[in-house]
């Protein structure tokens, strides 16, 4: 698998790239890279309204990625979006504005990211929303029975799927089965989940869920917003312009009846046609047993920095991501990540976006280790090794 | 540019280690050069902003020399400060002004660290070079 992803045969500093900040964005597959050469070199064309046979590759080619989407995720309604962000700021936009009001309560939890947090922030301000926060608990679960007692007047519950902070899945299924029962629908931030799990959003029964390209080795600016049937028809037109409309007079507009009222101008073709290769890589693989396998890279490695006298935040149970955040007890997170990068590992450091947890820990940030499916454990043996050779000389 | 005698050993320690692991072992050990600011003075208006460090300087003029102290959370940052202690601290002010950023870019210590490092290094450098004009 390694060989098919040509960044991953590189040297930093005369050492071998041990990647590992999957959980920021993830390495590319030559068959994505090809097939977004590919389509510059022989197809580009803007999509959806000429004739020509540039047009009309560029359009299938654009189009067979939400065919792709709705495929590996089994939903009805896929809106392309520039990634996780804009697509939760879609449903702010496009459905918050036209389905909520003065009083209205939002759901969220203090495990989103800022970009799930944020734009309600913003839409409560305007809107005058009370944003309720579903607290994490010290095992860092959520607090179900606090979520319980905040659902009763929700019109929306917004919620993260796997932290990608500690790497916990909650207990979607539940979340999604309360809102329902209580009349709210239901957001999903899948942009940890979607890359690691196979998610059945119909069965699933949220009404949105967002994600990005990137994270499932796919380009950069681009990612999704799938869309129950029911949600759909509540949306209401968020940036208006080209490709999204039927007709337009000087008198006034009619919109488009599908996803792409939601995509205004241009939208991104090469980037589609490269996820489009990313999805079909991600459907060739056995995910579970490849979930499995780098999540016991990442207990191993949890219980080797504990050794190590690290503070690990996560608990590594079976749907969670193989993510392991650490801190030393005095050496500093950024310095530690610039000696691993002395000798070519890559982690990530600070708040990761998701300040509030991190407020609820009592920190204000960590080292992160995330994988992906092209890392061995022998490459967290030598992160381990190494590890321990910096604490030695420097800690 | 004419640097002092230490400062121009300093720069050609640098010059001579290939490794980067090396060259931030360095930067680590020049952590020890700093005259420490008490954590009880770090404040507003010693932060170096911009920093992604808790990082503080404290600038005053002793008979026309710059006497530089300072501090950081993480000994990376330090070691910067160690740097510039070296090729600031007991030196004439008027020296210390014609001073810019590029002997660090010599020494190949800022390429060796992460884009906002090196920027922190610059808003560090910067805060230190108007605090002492502002005290001439």
């Amino acid at each position: 698998m390694r060989d098919e992803f040509p960044i991953l045969q590189r040297e930093i500093n005369g050492y071998p790239l041990v990647y590992l900040d999957n959980a920021a964005t993830t390495q590319k597959p030559n068959s994505v890279i090809d097939a977004m050469n590919d389509y510059y070199s022989n197809s580009n064309a803007n999509v959806h309204r000429a004739v020509h046979t540039l047009a009309g590759e560029a359009t299938e080619g654009y189009e067979s990625c939400r065919t792709a989407l709705k495929s590996r995720f089994n939903a009805n309604k896929a809106i392309i979006t520039s990634g996780t962000t804009e697509a939760i700021n879609l449903v702010a936009h496009a459905w918050g504005r036209a389905n909520l009001s003065d009083g209205d309560a939002i759901i969220l939890t203090e495990m989103e990211h800022h970009s799930d947090i944020v734009p309600w922030q913003m839409l409560a301000q305007e809107m005058n929303i009370e944003l309720r926060y579903v607290p994490v608990q010290k095992d860092l679960t959520l607090d179900m029975d606090l979520f319980e007692a905040a659902i009763d007047g929700a019109k929306l519950v917004c919620v993260v799927h796997i932290s990608n902070v500690l790497g916990v899945c909650n207990p979607v299924a539940d979340i999604v089965r309360i809102a329902k029962e209580n009349g709210a629908r239901v957001l999903l931030d899948a942009a940890q989940s979607a890359p690691h799990q196979d998610i059945d959003f119909i069965e699933l029964g949220a009404d949105f869920m967002a994600f990005s390209a990137h994270k499932m080795c796919g380009p950069t600016g681009i990612g999704a917003l799938l869309v129950a049937d029911d949600a759909f028809s509540e949306m209401q037109p968020f940036m208006g312009g080209g490709d999204m409309i039927e007709t337009v007079s000087i008198r006034g507009s009619t919109y488009q009846k599908n996803e792409q009222k939601f995509e205004a101008g241009t939208p991104r073709i090469a980037e589609a046609i490269g996820w489009t290769e990313a999805i079909k890589w991600l459907n060739g693989i056995d995910i579970k047993s490849e979930h499995e396998r780098i999540l016991q890279s990442a207990r191993w490695l949890a219980g080797q920095l504990r050794e190590m006298g690290m503070t690990v935040y996560g608990r590594h149970d079976d749907n969670d991501a193989a993510v392991v955040s650490f801190l030393h007890p005095t050496m500093n997170s950024e310095d530690l990540a610039h000696l691993l990068d002395a000798r070519g590992f890559a982690v990530r450091t600070g708040h990761h976006c998701a300040q509030p947890l991190l407020e609820r820990l009592e920190i204000t940030g960590t080292v992160r280790v995330s994988l992906y499916f092209y890392n061995t454990h022998e490459e967290v043996i030598s992160f381990v090794n190494y590890l321990s050779e910096i604490l030695e000389r420097f800690a | 540019m004419n640097y002092s005698a230490e400062l121009s050993e300093l720069i050609e320690e640098f010059q001579a280690i290939d490794d980067k692991m090396e060259r931030l072992e360095m930067v680590f050990d020049l952590a020890d050069e700093v005259n420490l600011l008490p954590l009880e003075d770090w404040n507003d208006a010693t932060r170096v902003h911009g920093c992604q460090s808790e990082a503080h300087v404290k600038v005053g003029l002793v008979d026309s020399n710059v006497n530089f102290q300072a501090g950081a959370d993480s000994k990376l940052v330090q070691g910067l400060m160690g740097i510039l202690t070296m090729a600031i601290h007991g030196i004439n002010a008027d020296e210390v002004l014609t001073l810019t950023p590029d002997f660090a870019t010599e020494m190949g210590i800022l390429n060796s660290l992460s884009p906002s490092r090196s920027n922190g290094f610059r808003n560090m450098f910067d805060k230190v070079m108007s605090e002492i004009k502002q005290q001439m």
